[in-house]
């Protein structure tokens, strides 16, 4: 429902904007900046850069409105469109990564939890997408930042699905290998929600 | 609604997919939405760019594409009874003919560098013209 809403919305906005309305804009931008940042925040892990990435989404989307055919969501298009505009930017000016190889392995056996070595992990874990290789990389961080939603991450980088899941079964094997205590620690973790009904 | 599921259901969900899929949403900072409104409204007030004025530059083009034909022509009608020659004579020097022509006809190369000259004087008037100002400074 709240989707069909937001669909209407949007395409009401965008004749607005077609029509000569620019303050309707605003609409779009109110409605899209928090996916938007969050998508770029996934492809570049620094805060400033996602901001200036996604502006730099909404501006060309502003330019390239009267492009958008319809035939698909406006959140497709929008989508699609700042994935190749995060591509891009990156590409001209890339963020720093270090080598999937040397992405740092947080220490400590996975008995000794406590919520910092968790966040350790969970930081570790998230740096090392930025490090998989190019090809990898935008797949896995398209499908989580779409739910899961394998299709969706498909129609934002224009892919077949059966390559993206391809591409996401290869960076999810490179991950694992990277980060084996974690495969560890979550057998563990199911054996232990098995034995006591409790989830950790 | 766990997708990963439907799409992979030979793989479970791993740590790492949890780790993965459960983000702290980042919230735009106050002044994000008016940056890119400022910007938007910017673009929005910017006089289109100029468009090239290509009916005015298709007649010099079309003159200068002559002049460089026409160029072109004169070399090759001038320059193959040049070779043509120079093959009769067996000779070796493919400089000597020039040079002994301009010896005999000294003021010749002048018709041609009053033509170059005219060319670039043609070239810069018409280079001012379309840049839209008029008269020689």
């Amino acid at each position: 429902m709240q989707a069909t809403i937001s669909a209407e919305e949007d395409l009401a906005d965008v004749d607005r904007v077609l029509a000569g309305d620019v303050e309707a804009f605003a609409g779009i931008v109110r409605r899209w900046q928090g996916p938007l940042i969050n998508m770029a925040w996934r492809y570049c892990r620094d805060r400033g850069r996602a901001e200036e990435l996604a502006q730099e989404a909404f501006l060309r989307a502003w330019r390239g409105l009267s492009q958008w055919r319809r035939e698909s969501s406006f959140s497709t298009w929008l989508f699609a469109l700042a994935a190749n505009v995060f591509r891009s930017e990156l590409k001209r000016f890339p963020t720093v990564t270090v080598p999937l190889e040397a992405a740092p392995e947080p220490s400590g056996s996975p008995t000794q939890h406590n919520t910092l070595s968790k966040e350790l992990s969970r930081g570790a874990v998230r740096r090392a997408v930025l490090a998989l290789p190019h090809r990898y990389r935008e797949p896995v961080v398209l499908f989580y930042f779409h739910e899961m939603d394998v299709a969706a991450a498909a129609r934002t980088m224009h892919l077949p699905e059966g390559t993206m899941k391809a591409r996401l079964s290869r960076a999810r094997a490179l991950l694992r290998r990277r980060f084996p205590h974690l495969e560890a620690e979550q057998v563990e973790m199911e054996f232990e929600v098995l034995t006591t009904g409790k989830e950790a | 609604m766990n997708r990963i599921d439907v799409d992979h259901p030979e793989m479970e969900l791993s740590r790492i997919d949890r780790i993965l899929a459960s983000e702290e949403p980042l919230i735009p900072s106050s002044g994000f939405l008016g940056s890119v409104l400022e910007r938007v409204r910017e673009e929005a007030a910017a006089p289109p760019p100029i468009p090239f004025p290509w009916k005015r530059a298709i007649p010099a083009v079309l003159f200068t594409a002559g002049i460089f034909g026409w160029a072109a022509f004169e070399l090759v009608r001038l320059g193959l009874p040049a070779a043509g020659s120079l093959a009769d004579a067996g000779s070796v020097s493919l400089a000597m003919p020039h040079l002994s022509a301009v010896a005999v006809q000294p003021f010749e190369p002048a018709g041609w560098v009053a033509l170059a000259l005219g060319t670039s004087l043609f070239s810069w008037l018409l280079a001012r013209r379309l840049a839209g100002q008029s008269g020689l400074l």
